[in-house]
């Protein structure tokens, strides 16, 4: 950025702010009421305007570009069902001056400790509802006021230490908190994914800046989390709803992130009155669990008896102080609206103070004044169910802007609030500050609405400087719910300082020692097993088929002897070869995806996409290939990318528990698929031409003829692809490989070895000492059997 | 009066469950005022690995057991000597229904005997625009005489039907099907009283049941049984009404446990693993006990 350059900013050749006409009445971010831009927004402006559109376009696109690579996703659920949908971003942040996010801090933190009291009130001596400040029927009526933790004191000391408030900024220049984030906020992990993007294209202006960093509001968290695990002697996990919840991504990034594990519900179990993770190594206890899900669903036994996510027992183990839930069951009370209504004096009798950051204005209409004061102003209120613990502007099905109703409709509303009162609040219609975006070339204002993440730690609460903007799209104030299409942009906090930079990375001070990963979760277990067979099965199944259209493309006659005997071979594993890509083949791949998608926490970004792309591929292809020399070469497409997939993890993977529970998933799979094809294609009956079509499968054709001074016969190609323990697509090569690994696997039980381990030492010997000649079709056969009933007894032994 | 109460829940499960967690609530608590438990014991075949007992928020005996062991049936015997003593209703003194809601606000708590928690919706018993259309055909000029009138409706406009409905139905489906059991006719009375503004709350138990005049009292005969408790304001509190039976609760209810519809109060709730299905059987036997004169 060029400093000391003082161009005005009207008459520059490129002025960004030449088209920007913020709403008359509405106050703008970025400039003043007289139109000139705000100092902490000044050289910024500048230097966007020196980079040009062309230079600016590359830049932001640049932050598309990491979002897409690092697959940055949320879950949107609409009339097409469930979507995964691409992070948008806005580009341009919302800059605050240091200064004034300080007083928004404090507020914050106030209001965090004014919620905390509340909660340990409401689900303690309930003082505030026995001096009336809060009313019986409002709590008792709420689907958040969980009546199994009435009573428990959280193990931690503490109901709430994560929190977020979505904050908007009044015609009047005040900031207002639209509402409360208490039970399990979701997007700190997108925060931080939008602070890279938007760092990658705005790197130079970023470094000349002093805005603060976001990496150590992480590490005290992290750290604060590790330290009340201390004290109990368990681990930290992350409870997920799972894969299917619209923020997973942010679940499994979060996870990978901070080192925790990620886990669901039924990788929990409660025994002896502690919350246990079913790991490899057997049960691990879990003191802290930073619930991603909703409380009502944590334990089908006292709560939603419905829940298919949750852990039975879970609240029994919290009621006995084993295990503190970030945040405590039941804090979700506080998301309730009609609550805002009541802090103000809630706040002065806990801690006989005013509120710094105050609540949209709130009235329930459960009280005869408050309703009277709606009904008396409804041209100025949002009308919503009082109960309800969604943002008001994400709420379009039940929150009515009372300046909108149609006759009608208003009529049928007052009768209402007179009729059942409790059910509604009121508040006050906000209009939100706006804040620019880049379209088109210039920049726009927009509405936005802040949110802001508070996390408890030893030392108090700490406020993560930054947290993202919600932007529309349109002028539209309720248009910035993500659902509902809105954007996010990155939030800086700029000083006119030097800024503190702080990394997850240890100190060089701090004591160094090289830890093993934590015990791996059974669930995640079984499912690299299956990733690995699956992505075995697959390129087994390419094999074949590429073998199959090659000579398909030669044949004169579709039904010559070899041809009809591979399409027989391949029906009862439901492979159709009549289609070029069959369906059984994007079936197993899928799976292969299913699986990998269930275990995002332990994947690289790269891997991930190179997954995706083979699903894609394969998905592509199934449209528009044709049996033949079109499917070879598409064969051979799909066994290029499946080879680059297997080499990522290969080459990138962390050589621990996880990864050996892949490579005998692969291993497993190879030996049942190449010891079932050799049945087929060496037995007597086989069809001519059937031995060397087997050695382009085994992919050891050259290999043969290098080896073997003769033509392909029986004898050497089971020699090769069955005995040969330096050939890596050889059996004996697969047992080895799976009697190395299972004998690292965490011992079970009692005993020198697990049964998987005396099997495969076993078989292993048994197959060591084979002649050629010993191998028959029946042999081939029950071998491939012997090497699936491996699987079973791990399967017994760990995914259990 | 003096009983002696036995009840057997068995479980068969088609395919051997490996392992789970229940918790079962079928230990009648002694209730100031209205009973008093004098022996009570609890049993379980299989054995359970774990077990422990604590009261909930409602104040019900609650009996938390897991197995970690695969088994193929379930079988929980409780038995109970309880003496049974409720005041007969005095004078009806409750408000009406616009006083009972200022009597109402009044009551600044959340103790487990709040009326506040039994006004609004719950799972089993919502509140439902037909049904509370219905209950306003009680309502009175007390709280008390609708109870009384809606308990008696109730009775008379509902047949008893055992094959009607489940367990999971909830009141506004078996109003609609003018029919089912003690379950559904004290959801559809509770339903009823809180769309009318009355709190009301559901009381699971075991009723007496007196034989046809010369024959014997078949054993295991019985079920457990269910009814209604109404608060009617601050001086009368709480009454309980068996909308069954058309009748107030008496000396021949015994109490097992308390809570906002049945969801609360069911004797036995649990997640198993298993695939195949699961069948259950339930005995209960109510023995008046007379007493030797010494």
């Amino acid at each position: 950025m060029a400093k000391g350059n003082h161009r005005k900013i009207r008459g520059r050749p490129h002025n960004l702010l030449e088209h920007y006409q913020p709403i008359d009445g509405v106050v703008d971010e970025m400039v003043d009421a007289s139109g000139n831009p705000r100092p902490v927004w000044k050289d910024f402006i500048e230097a966007l305007e020196e980079l040009g559109p062309e230079k600016l376009a590359q830049r932001f696109a640049r932050a598309d570009q990491y979002l897409r690579d690092a697959g940055v996703y949320y879950r949107v659920y609409d009339k097409a069902g469930a979507n995964e949908r691409e992070w948008p971003l806005a580009h341009v942040p919302l800059l605050i001056e240091e200064q004034e996010w300080a007083a928004i801090s404090a507020g914050l933190v106030q209001r965090a400790e004014l919620f905390e009291e509340t909660i340990a009130d409401i689900y303690g001596p309930n003082r505030l509802v026995e001096k009336g400040i809060l009313p019986a029927g409002l709590i008792a009526a709420s689907p958040e006021y969980l009546r199994p933790v009435v009573g428990t004191r959280p193990a931690s000391g503490h109901f709430l230490h994560f929190c977020a408030f979505e904050l908007g900024r009044g015609p009047d220049g005040r900031w207002w908190v639209l509402g409360d984030r208490t039970q399990a906020p979701s997007g700190a992990g997108f925060a931080l994914e939008n602070r890279v993007a938007t760092t990658r294209a705005l790197s130079d202006i970023y470094g000349e800046m002093h805005v603060h960093r976001l990496a150590g509001f992480f590490r005290r968290f992290r750290d604060a989390l590790n330290g009340m695990a201390k004290v109990s002697g368990g681990r930290v996990a992350i409870l997920t709803p799972g894969p299917l919840n619209e923020t997973y991504y942010e679940h499994a990034y979060i996870a990978r992130y901070l080192g925790i594990m990620l886990l669901e519900g039924e990788d929990l179990t409660v025994s002896g009155g502690r919350l246990m993770v079913r790991t490899v190594s057997g049960l691990m206890p879990v003191s802290v669990l930073w619930r991603r899900l909703d409380a009502a669903f944590a334990d089908p036994l006292e709560l939603r008896p419905e829940s298919q996510i949750g852990t039975p027992g879970l609240v029994e183990a919290i009621r006995r102080g084993a295990v503190s839930a970030v945040n405590a069951l039941g804090s979700g009370l506080m998301e309730t609206r009609a609550m805002s209504a009541f802090l103000p004096k809630i706040s002065r009798e806990l801690r006989n103070e005013e509120l710094l950051l105050p609540s949209v204005a709130t009235w329930w209409c459960g009280r005869d004044t408050d309703r009277d004061h709606v009904l008396a102003n409804l041209d100025h209120m949002v009308i919503g169910p009082a109960l309800s613990t969604r943002l008001a502007f994400e709420d379009d099905d039940c929150t009515r802007l009372g300046s909108a109703l149609v006759a009608g409709e208003r009529a049928e509303l007052i009768a209402q609030i007179e009729r059942g009162g409790g059910d509604f609040v009121g508040q006050e219609a906000v209009t939100l500050s706006t804040t620019p975006v880049y379209v088109g070339g210039w920049l726009e204002p927009r509405p936005a609405s802040l949110r802001v993440y508070l996390a408890r730690t030893p030392e108090g609460w700490t406020v993560m400087p930054g947290g993202f903007a919600r932007v529309g799209f349109s002028l539209d104030p309720t248009a910035i719910a993500m659902q509902r299409g809105g954007q996010a942009a990155d939030v800086w906090v700029v000083s006119d300082r030097p800024v503190e930079r702080e990394t997850l990375l240890p100190q060089e001070h701090d004591s160094f020692t090289r830890t093993l990963p934590g015990s791996l979760p059974s669930r995640a277990a079984e499912n690299l097993t299956w990733l690995g067979r699956y992505i075995e099965r697959s390129e087994d199944t390419v094999r074949i088929l590429r073998a199959y259209h090659v000579r398909l493309a030669e044949a004169s006659d579709p039904d010559m002897p070899l041809l009809a005997d591979i399409r027989d071979y391949l029906e009862p594993f439901g492979i159709d070869v009549a289609t070029a890509i069959p369906p059984g083949l994007i079936g197993t791949l899928d799976s292969a995806v299913y699986s990998a998608g269930q275990i995002r926490d332990r994947f690289s970004p790269d891997g991930w996409l190179a997954l995706k792309d083979l699903s894609k591929t394969i998905h592509q292809f199934a449209t528009t290939v044709a049996p033949g020399d079109d499917a070879t070469r598409a064969m051979t497409v799909i066994l290029r990318k499946l080879a680059g997939f297997s080499g990522l993890l290969h080459e990138n993977m962390y050589r621990f528990t996880g990864w050996r529970f892949l490579e005998i998933g692969r291993r497993l799979e190879r030996g049942i698929q190449i010891a079932r094809t050799l049945a087929r294609l060496t037995r007597a009956a086989a069809p001519d031409g059937a031995l060397d079509m087997m050695l382009e499968i085994g992919d050891s054709v050259m290999t043969h003829r290098r080896q073997y001074p003769v033509q392909a016969g029986r004898r050497t190609v089971i020699d090769l692809l069955v005995l040969d323990p330096l050939n890596p697509r050889s059996i004996l090569f697969q047992l080895e490989r799976l009697k190395a690994e299972i004998a690292l696997l965490p011992a079970v039980g009692e005993g020198h070895m697990s049964p998987a381990a005396k099997e495969i030492l076993q078989l292993n010997t048994a197959i060591a000492i084979k002649e050629p000649s010993d191998m028959t079709a029946k042999a081939l056969d029950d071998l491939a059997t012997e090497i699936g009933g491996l699987y079973n007894s791990l399967a017994k032994a760990y995914f259990g | 009066m003096l009983y002696d109460i036995r009840l057997n829940l068995r479980y068969d499960y088609d395919a051997a469950a490996g392992g789970g967690r229940h918790q079962v609530r079928v230990l009648p608590p002694t209730i100031s005022g209205v009973q008093r438990v004098i022996a009570a014991s609890l049993s379980f075949a299989p054995a359970p690995s774990e077990r422990s007992d604590f009261s909930d928020f409602f104040g019900n005996n609650v009996t938390s057991i897991a197995f970690r062991d695969a088994h193929d049936a379930l079988d929980i015997r409780m038995s109970a000597r309880v003496a049974v003593s409720r005041p007969e209703p005095g004078l009806d003194v409750s408000p009406d229904i616009r006083r009972l809601r200022e009597e109402l606000d009044a009551v600044r708590s959340l103790s487990p005997g709040s009326p506040h928690h039994f006004l609004a919706a719950s799972d089993h018993a919502g509140i439902d625009a037909a049904i509370t259309a219905y209950a306003r055909g009680s309502a009175g000029s007390s709280a008390v005489s609708t109870a009384v009138d809606l308990c008696n409706r109730v009775h008379r406009d509902f047949t008893y039907d055992g094959e009607a409905t489940t367990v999971q139905t909830r009141a506004s489906d078996a109003f609609d099907l003018r029919r089912g059991v003690c379950q559904d006719f004290s959801h559809i009375m509770i339903a009823g009283l809180r769309g009318l503004g009355i709190p009301a709350g559901y009381v699971s138990g075991f009723l007496r049941t007196i034989p046809p005049r010369g024959k014997p009292r078949l054993e295991g005969a019985d079920a457990m049984h269910a009814w209604v408790k109404v608060w009617c304001g601050r001086d009368t509190g709480w009454q309980e009404f068996d909308p069954t039976n058309g009748m107030r609760a008496s000396n021949d209810h015994i109490t097992v446990g308390h809570g906002r519809d049945y969801s609360d109060v069911a004797p036995i709730v649990g997640v198993l693993k298993t695939t195949g299905g699961q069948v259950g059987e339930q005995a209960v036997d109510v023995i008046p006990v007379v007493l030797e004169k010494a």
